[in-house]
């Protein structure tokens, strides 16, 4: 029968040529942002790495002061340590968790090259965000002497630099000059967020003069709320006159960020819905007129004996093979993004999407189809053989 | 073969009810080759369509091959379809996006018959009615009386005991009407049960028995030739 039925298909394919073109518009499209949703559920399921929860960023801009700067960054520093209510407070640079701010650059080990996400961190961020070190150690203050500067990395670094070496106490190269010794290794680090995939990344180590890096991070104690915000944000100023002193908190950072990545996948979902929607409906009409004029046909194979199941069957059967061949084009097209690596994603993730746009295809074409089949299949055949 | 006891159908519909058959018996006998006639709207079409199970009568009992088919649920009916009756119509009823040779393997698509079964059999009817330089041709390539006779070897395919023709010969001219009456003629005396509804008085005479219908009341009934077909 499925011999037959391509048969069909196949000899009336100038008929079915626009439904065709349709259905593969809708797989592509549908695998677009299918991969676009498996990419982020993927990245979503991922640990983050670090907590977020009663984290505040206080972000200093000195502005046009640039008079000891390092000392002044220091005593705010000692200062935050005295409130109760914090419990922790670590020093960073400007790209904290869920910020806007980027920095990375190329770091190569022996023939490796990886693009890494930079994080400028004291000895206390470790503590701070609660992120487990899987090997080796945290940086210490004796870090500030070392011959080679001291570097933690995450997990994809490792994988990605030194594979299934023991990367503890091995020298990167940075700018193919600077040497930088790792001395201890992170699971996952997401500082973009749930939705951003686990990157290399690598955490440097901020002495204590530093006059650029000016952003702390404080772990309050649950419940601390706005009125000693305004109190730290009055007595900071207070410390360091015509400097902007400014708190966000980590949540609302972190919302921030799941909004930019979800808005333009909520955007595609409703167009793509939108252009389903407009298929379906299309389809659904295109398939009960191809009913209406083959009704002499259904007609005469219920005469040759086909039951009524098997005209339903039919006719989601053809629908099924048309679906098919024009996935099967689609594929072709497809199947270029993992094997080209286009944008850098797992290809997994596309093939996971193929399927996945596969089947939400032969769903919508099943439920277009149905009706109209159940119809061609309650059409009485006495009825439809005199009808000419 | 077929038995009909008291048939009666009636059409209904919100305003009118029409009588279209009305206490018919018939019993046809196995090798019969058996004509109906009657003016245009008598019931001929009514009745084979009752024969060949692609209508209920309202009234009545239908027997096939000794089986009443009264309780018979889809399945079973086009299974009986499938497997007892042949069906020619008067306009073919070929589909023509699937070449001759496809068209005649339609019947054997609901049996489990393998794809090189199938071919053989669709190759074997369409050179009994001597079609076979044609196979690979497509409906609209064929004359009516070519189109016709594939029509009969779709219905020969599955090898049916009975065979039933709604005016085969009613869309061809009176040379290709002879030839398919010719044909089945042939299939007659090979054993095949023949029920022909005709409107052309010396097609009719040319077969075993003649039934005529007025207003859905069978009229006659008269045995024409008692030389039947002893099978095949």
């Amino acid at each position: 029968m499925l011999r037959h039925l391509f048969k069909l298909i196949w000899n009336k394919k100038k008929a079915h040529s626009l439904l065709m073109v349709e259905i593969w518009a809708s797989f592509m499209v549908l695998f677009g942002v299918l991969s676009l949703i498996v990419y982020n559920v993927r990245n979503y399921v991922e640990p983050i790495g670090f907590d977020y929860e009663d984290r505040w960023i206080l972000n200093l801009s000195n502005n046009q002061d640039t008079l000891a700067v390092g000392d002044k960054v220091a005593s705010i520093y000692q200062r935050l340590n005295q409130y109760a209510e914090v419990e922790e407070v670590t020093r960073t640079g400007s790209n904290t968790p869920f910020s806007m701010n980027t920095m990375n650059n190329s770091v190569s080990y022996k023939d490796a090259k990886v693009l890494t996400n930079f994080y400028p961190v004291d000895e206390n961020y470790a503590q701070t965000m609660n992120l487990p070190v899987t090997a080796g150690r945290w940086f210490n203050k004796a870090d500030a002497v070392s011959k080679h500067e001291a570097i933690v990395i995450n997990d994809a670094a490792r994988e990605k630099l030194f594979g299934a070496e023991n990367p503890i106490g091995k020298l990167v190269k940075r700018d193919d000059k600077l040497y930088w010794r790792v001395v201890g290794i992170v699971d996952n680090f997401k500082a973009k967020g749930e939705f951003m995939s686990d990157e290399p990344g690598l955490f440097t180590f901020i002495k204590d003069k530093n006059a650029w890096e000016k952003e702390f991070i404080l772990k309050v104690k649950p419940g601390t709320d706005a009125n000693f915000e305004a109190k730290l944000v009055k007595d900071i100023a207070g410390m360091v006159k015509d400097w902007n002193v400014e708190v966000t908190y980590m949540t609302d950072s972190r919302k921030n960020q799941h909004s930019l990545t979800l808005v333009p996948v909520v955007i595609f979902l409703v167009i793509c819905s939108f252009l389903l929607v407009n298929v379906a409906l299309g389809l659904f009409g295109i398939l009960n007129l191809n009913i209406a004029k083959r009704r002499d046909e259904i007609g005469l194979r219920r005469a040759m004996g086909a039951t009524e199941k098997a005209v339903t069957r039919q006719f989601l059967g053809e629908i099924w093979v048309l679906a098919t061949i024009s996935m099967l084009l689609g594929l072709l097209f497809a199947v270029q993004f993992p094997l080209l690596n286009v944008f850098d994603i797992e290809g997994g993730i596309y093939l996971v999407a193929m399927a996945l746009a596969m089947g939400v295809v032969y769903l919508i074409v099943t439920l277009c189809a149905w009706y109209p089949s159940q119809q061609a299949s309650r059409i009485h055949p006495a009825v439809a053989l005199h009808e000419e | 073969m077929i038995k009909l006891q008291n048939i009666e159908k009636v059409y209904r519909t919100s305003s009118i009810e029409t009588l279209a058959l009305n206490n018919v018996n018939i019993h046809i006998r196995k090798g019969e080759f058996v004509s109906i006639m009657g003016p245009s709207g008598c019931g001929k079409s009514t009745l084979l369509n009752i024969m060949g199970l692609l209508d209920e009568p309202s009234k009545g009992t239908v027997e096939i091959g000794g089986k009443t088919v009264d309780q018979y649920h889809d399945k079973a009916l086009a299974r009986l379809r499938n497997e007892k009756l042949g069906f020619i119509f008067q306009s073919f009823h070929l589909i023509n996006d699937l070449s001759v040779l496809d068209n005649v393997e339609i019947p054997l698509l609901y049996r489990s018959t393998s794809a090189r079964e199938r071919r053989e059999l669709a190759q074997q009817a369409l050179e009994k009615v001597g079609l076979s330089n044609r196979m690979k041709h497509f409906p609209k390539e064929l004359s009516g009386g070519q189109k016709q006779r594939v029509a009969i070897a779709r219905a020969i395919v599955g090898k049916p005991e009975i065979i039933l023709a709604d005016e085969p010969t009613g869309n061809l001219d009176s040379a290709m009407g002879n030839e398919i009456l010719s044909i089945l003629q042939n299939l007659n005396k090979e054993g095949a049960t023949i029920v022909m509804v005709t409107h052309d008085e010396s097609m009719a005479k040319r077969t075993h028995r003649l039934i005529r219908l007025f207003d859905g009341t069978q009229v006659t009934d008269s045995i024409l030739s008692t030389n039947l077909a002893t099978g095949v």
